[in-house]
């Protein structure tokens, strides 16, 4: 075993050692090649010649997350939805069933959702909270 | 899918079910006390239908799931623990406001998880368990939102737990390409067909690198950094449940992948997880003795209890009859996850999240022998089956394994174990010894009351924990009869 492993192992390590190589190469030319400068612009971000304005640290609204991740997951179910009708004939019944559980699924998720307020923007009206006498 | 089908997979739509009925009820009207009795229920109902399961067993449903006795005990156990983690969460949670409904919510979701990790006989439903596990406990992770330490815990384990995730994957994609399967049982004939010669390499590094992935959930050394952080910042009853039942599942899965694919017969990764086993059992102790906070040592303590599980794995390798190992293995993971749900509970029930701490410094038990006597009882017996003192389930567990070890002659990893032995009756006994000092400052936390159903709960795992190492026999002969 240990000959064949060794002989398979060649190209591995080939390939690691220039990958190395190949960075250390870059950064190496760049730092012993390169210009030093320190005028006044030498570190502002470079926008297409256009100065920067305002800072990049802007403070976005939570929901803006909440309607993208509930996007994505519905978006992402229709996936299978689709996966299923093309087979539609094949899958019969069974698939029938099958894909009607998993709309169920997601029918609930999205009452969970729309009931917990995710759909709402600005002031959330969460149901049941006031009910609550724990 | 058949109707058998469906009687073999009942606990695990049970469990769904319960999901989908839980997350209406939030939606329709928001209560607490609703939600605490759906999850229970449900969990219950879940362990319960491993009954009408076992009649089908065994039966392979789809390639992903095989319905099994040795799932189906396991899928129980885990259920039966999420039920107790539960109860022990309505007492934790009683004096918190807001919403916390989910938080039974993610309970069941990880639950569900551990037991898809149970029935897996396929690399797909082993991840698909994994992640439903650990993506729910982020989130339970960072449920008390009191202080940063939670969020930092929440955060360390989600980085961490994708990277390990990550290199999981690649090691599987490894062994794919070099045998073309995920199936285990389809993995194990393509090795035996000698197929795996044509390129050892692929495979070793594919199974070592499933193994850093695995080993990161089950927090071996050297994979074991995040797990003192994140106990000590996730709610007490979370930390339990990380501790007992996620560990728990991982380890039956990682069990079921290392037999059924046969992996077993090379020995330099044998050698591996033995470095691994040794490093785990003696960092895992020797920290352990330079905490002052109860979860720290807990956690400390469960990464060197992980340390002697691995040498169930290398005994089940190396011996040619494999069959007294995985016996070992499964009683020394019934009786882990009982005790460590015990220690755990103490610590959630004395806390309980009223001030912005929770009480799980080694001074913040003092005394409390003569404030709350069956709780000291619990976490008294809990450690004493830790440190593997006789008439616990701890002690019949290690004698499991070190006849499981003496039959394999491992002789290094059964010093390493009596080693850490030794050096852990120091620290669980310094516990003990705090809780009998008669405590001159009184805890505030530690005197109130509990509810019917944690009164109820302690009982039972101190009844377990005594009974599981007095009579071990009928468990033994169980396992026998299912392994």
């Amino acid at each position: 075993m240990t000959g064949s492993t060794t002989a398979e192992l060649i190209p591995f390590i080939v390939y690691f050692g220039g990958v190395i190589l190949l960075v250390l190469t870059m950064l190496g030319l760049s730092f012993v090649l390169g210009q030093r400068r320190t005028n006044k612009a030498t570190n502002t971000p470079y926008e297409s010649g256009v100065v920067a304005v305002g800072t990049s640290q802007i403070r976005l609204s939570v929901e803006f997350y909440l309607i993208a991740i509930i996007f994505v997951i519905f978006d992402l179910e229709t996936v299978f939805i689709f996966a299923w009708a093309i087979a539609f004939f094949e899958l019969g019944w069974q698939g029938y069933f099958a894909i009607l559980v998993f709309i169920a699924m997601l029918g609930v998720a999205l009452v969970y959702a729309w009931r917990c307020g995710t759909l709402e923007w600005g002031v959330k009206t969460r149901v049941g909270l006031e009910a609550k006498d724990n | 899918m058949n109707l058998a089908a469906m009687q073999g997979l009942l606990p695990l739509l049970v469990l769904g079910l319960g999901a989908a009925v839980l997350m209406l009820q939030i939606s329709i009207r928001r209560q607490l006390g609703w939600s605490y009795a759906i999850t229970v229920a449900t969990l219950l109902l879940g362990a319960a239908a491993m009954e009408p399961a076992m009649q089908v067993a065994p039966l392979q449903v789809t390639p992903l799931l095989r319905v099994d006795n040795l799932g189906l005990f396991f899928g129980s156990l885990f259920c039966l623990s999420g039920a107790v983690t539960a109860v022990i969460s309505r007492d934790y949670l009683r004096s918190r406001e807001g919403e916390n409904e989910e938080y039974f919510l993610l309970l069941l979701l990880s639950t569900l998880g551990a037991v898809i990790l149970a029935y897996s006989t396929h690399v797909a439903a082993l991840l698909l368990g994994l992640e439903l596990l650990s993506v729910a406990l982020y989130a339970l992770i960072a449920y008390p939102e009191r202080g940063t330490l939670p969020l930092e815990a929440a955060i360390k384990y989600l980085v961490l737990s994708g990277a390990a995730s990550a290199t999981l994957l690649f090691g599987f994609a490894l062994i794919y390409a070099a045998l073309g399967s995920l199936e285990y049982a389809e993995i194990a004939v393509q090795i035996s067909a000698g197929r795996a010669a044509t390129s050892p390499a692929l495979i070793l590094m594919g199974a070592a690198m499933v193994f850093a992935g695995l080993g990161f959930k089950l927090s071996v050394v050297p994979f074991h950094m995040w797990t003192p952080d994140v106990y000590e910042g996730a709610p007490a009853p979370i930390s339990g449940f990380l501790a007992g039942v996620s560990k728990g599942a991982v380890f039956i899965a990682v069990l079921r992948w290392f037999l059924e694919s046969g992996f077993f017969q090379y020995s330099s990764l044998l050698a591996g997880i033995t470095l691994l086993s040794i490093a785990s059992i003696l960092v895992g102790n020797l920290l352990a003795l330079l905490q002052t906070n109860v979860k720290r040592i807990l956690a400390y303590s469960s990464i060197a209890h992980l340390g002697y599980l691995l040498i169930v794995l290398v005994a089940a390798g190396v011996s040619p009859e494999p069959g007294l190992a995985v016996e070992a293995g499964g009683y020394y993971v019934v009786a882990y996850v009982i005790t460590t749900l015990a220690a755990f509970s103490l610590l959630g029930l004395i806390s309980r999240q009223s001030g912005d701490r929770e009480y799980d410094q080694l001074s913040d038990l003092a005394g409390l022998f003569w404030k709350q006597p069956g709780l000291a009882a619990l976490f008294t017996v809990a450690l004493l089956s830790l440190a593997g003192i006789p008439l616990t389930a701890g002690f019949i567990g290690k004698f499991y394994l070190i006849s499981a070890g003496v039959d394999a002659a491992l002789w290094g990893l059964l010093a390493a174990l009596v080693i850490g032995s030794a050096i852990g009756i120091f620290y669980y006994l310094r516990i003990i010894y705090t809780m009998t000092t008669v405590g001159e400052q009184a805890n505030p936390g530690t005197t109130a009351d509990m509810l019917v159903g944690s009164r109820l709960v302690v009982y039972l795992l101190i009844f377990a924990m005594l009974y599981l190492g007095i009579v071990p026999e009928p468990l033994m002969g169980y396992l026998r009869t299912i392994l």
